[in-house]
């Protein structure tokens, strides 16, 4: 098989499987923040926004470590799975999982803070259980937040180097994405496979990016109404 | 804590004590506010909660709804089977969830979900209501919905936004239901409606209601008995004239309009000149401006402001005004400028602010008798 196609199916399958991840963790994580008043929230806040001011390969070089038989995390991975955990597949997902985090919780974490109690406290005297009032009410309130996380989530994974060279190393269909493959085509002065991908990669991005501005469109005017509503809402209570 | 003034009559009017009953025995410490509530609310028809911002009125609603977290005592619901239900007990450390309480509350914003429709909001309720018996047309009849059930719902004004929280609490079927200054956003227009609805649904589900309001006029025309909250304490509890008329002698007149609150049957529609006659005892009729509102009804609730009441020491028979009432003075309450006078006709008291000056001049005392006059626009009534 090519090896630029095999390394866009790894980089593919790192993102998708990041982002189901992202989605099941980030939500509680940011459901948590946002109704916390602890002064420990600003402390949270810190380590989920530190991949977006961090260099990659601090964050990499960290992980690295960990991830090494040497230490804690590798050897429970190593006595649970009986595979080394650094330079493999779940390495990179993991630290794609870390790397990302920010870019899912933040905007969940808004969209809760704006949809306030209100609601809920009307599902609740409606008879409606916190499981229930989850998926009756902030879901369906908040889905663009949702599909604007993922996106998010999803698109950053695909453009992550520096964790991933830290980390993953460039094993050929388990750790080879498409960002190391344009590395490894520059450093060999192949600029025309170089070209290709970065075309590529540019032009998913792009229309990635479009696809969830567009996608977001019906969402956010209605979207806009409730959070115009609850400034409203506040406002009246103040009263 | 029983200091308040209380109501014997309010009461003792229970028939036994399995009567549908809140039982509150609760105290709530902020920072800079306390809530500290002993008594026993009978739950007959619907009970109004007034006082001041800041009284502690919504925060009562909200510990009953289950919304208030800290929160130290005791809450018991006991509903129309006689079946009782412990809401709180902080000793036992035991609360329940506000969706197991089966208490409705309509909040002051309607707080519809705007991702539904009006359909949608009102099945959001009914799906989950657990054994319903209600019928939904019955609900879209009394509250006149049938024409928008389609709509988004910020499509709706305020006064439809308002019936819809209405309908939607009333079809989870709950066993008390709280109303948090329902009427504050709306337009006098929409407040009667609603006001006219709310006793309307009172009456056909005999569904307890505690209201709360800043608006005694909107409490005056609906509530049986009422609770006067000031800074988080119970002023006074009990039948709502009763305690109308207790709040004027209160000395902090700026609480209330001082007036006289009368429930009185209506004993002609028209007089031909365009007067309603309302009987205020076998013998004596009080004059009102005649309305078409009033033919449906048999009995009125009205109020006549004490500022509206004059003094006269004989009887005026050349005078235009058309109430005068014989009585004789119970009690003189001198309020800086002006004299409070509590004057007992027949089996009504009612009460008349005169200037400090015209007491003096006409020098009144206790048990002298007078003739007090108001005209027939002076009677007022909130519903039209």
């Amino acid at each position: 098989m090519n090896s630029d196609l095999q390394a866009l199916i790894t980089t593919l399958e790192m993102a998708a499987l990041t982002t189901i991840i992202l989605l099941i963790i980030g939500t509680p994580l940011a459901w948590y923040l946002a109704k916390m008043t602890s002064r420990f929230k600003v402390i949270i806040e810190a380590v989920v926004a530190l991949p977006l001011v961090l260099p990659p390969t601090v964050l990499g070089f960290y992980l690295l470590i960990a991830f090494s038989p040497e230490h804690l995390p590798g050897q429970l991975w190593q006595q649970a799975t009986g595979q080394q955990l650094a330079f493999s597949f779940s390495a990179i997902v993991i630290g794609s999982v870390l790397y990302s985090l920010p870019f899912v919780v933040q905007p969940l974490q808004k969209a809760f803070e704006q949809l306030g109690d209100s609601l809920l406290e009307a599902g609740a005297l409606l008879g409606a259980g916190p499981i229930d009032r989850f998926f009756s009410i902030v879901l369906p309130l908040t889905k663009a937040s949702f599909i604007t996380a993922a996106s998010l989530g999803f698109a950053h994974t695909v453009g992550e180097f520096g964790v991933i060279l830290m980390i993953g190393g460039n094993i050929p269909g388990e750790t080879r994405v498409l960002s190391i493959a344009l590395f490894d085509h520059v450093e060999a002065f192949d600029y025309a496979r170089a070209h290709l991908l970065s075309i590529s990669l540019l032009m998913t991005s792009m229309v990635l990016l479009a696809a969830i501005y567009w996608l977001n469109l019906p969402q956010r005017s209605k979207y806009k109404d409730l959070t115009v509503q609850a400034a409203r809402d506040e406002k009246s209570i103040d009263e | 804590m029983n200091n308040y003034p209380i109501n014997n009559a309010a009461l003792n009017n229970r028939p036994n004590n399995k009567a549908p009953q809140l039982d509150l025995n609760i105290s709530i410490n902020y920072q800079q506010f306390d809530l500290a509530i002993e008594l026993a609310v009978p739950l007959i028809g619907i009970t109004g909660i007034f006082g001041h911002s800041a009284s502690g009125k919504s925060t009562l609603l909200r510990a009953i709804a289950g919304l208030e977290t800290s929160l130290r005592g005791e809450i018991t619901l006991t509903d129309k089977a006689s079946v009782s239900k412990i809401l709180v007990n902080s000793e036992q450390g035991l609360t329940l969830k506000p969706e197991q309480r089966q208490i409705g509350l309509v909040f002051q914003n309607s707080r519809l979900f705007t991702h539904l429709t009006v359909l949608g909001n009102l099945e959001y309720a009914v799906k989950r209501c657990k054994n319903s018996h209600l019928s939904f047309d019955e609900v879209i009849e009394l509250t006149e919905l049938s024409a928008v059930l389609n709509h988004r719902v910020n499509q709706l004004s305020g006064g439809q936004q308002q019936r819809v929280a209405l309908a939607r609490a009333i079809l989870a079927e709950p066993k008390l239901l709280l109303l948090d200054e329902p009427l504050s956003a709306l337009d006098r227009h929409s407040k009667t409606q609603l006001l006219k609805m709310m006793l309307n649904i009172q009456k056909q589900l005999s569904l307890p209601m505690l209201y709360v309001s800043h608006s005694l006029d909107e409490l005056q025309q609906v509530c049986d008995n009422l609770l006067v909250l000031a800074e988080g304490k119970v002023v006074n509890f009990g039948n709502i004239h009763q305690v109308i008329h207790q709040l004027n002698n209160d000395n902090n007149s700026d609480i209330i309009h001082q007036q006289t609150s009368l429930s009185l049957p209506i004993k002609t529609f028209n007089n031909g000149h365009g007067l309603t006659a309302l009987a205020l005892n076998a013998h004596e009729d009080i004059f009102m401006v005649c309305d078409q509102a009033f033919e449906q009804q048999t009995q009125l609730r009205c109020f006549i402001l004490a500022s509206d009441i004059s003094i006269t020491l004989t009887e005026p028979t050349n005078s235009s005004i058309v109430n005068h009432l014989f009585g004789t003075i119970k009690q003189i309450n001198h309020q800086q400028n002006n004299v409070l006078l509590t004057v007992h006709c027949g089996s009504q008291d009612f009460f008349v602010t005169i200037s400090a000056f015209s007491q003096q001049k006409l020098s009144l005392t206790i048990r002298q008798q007078v003739y007090l006059q108001f005209k027939a626009s002076a009677v007022r009534t909130f519903i039209h």
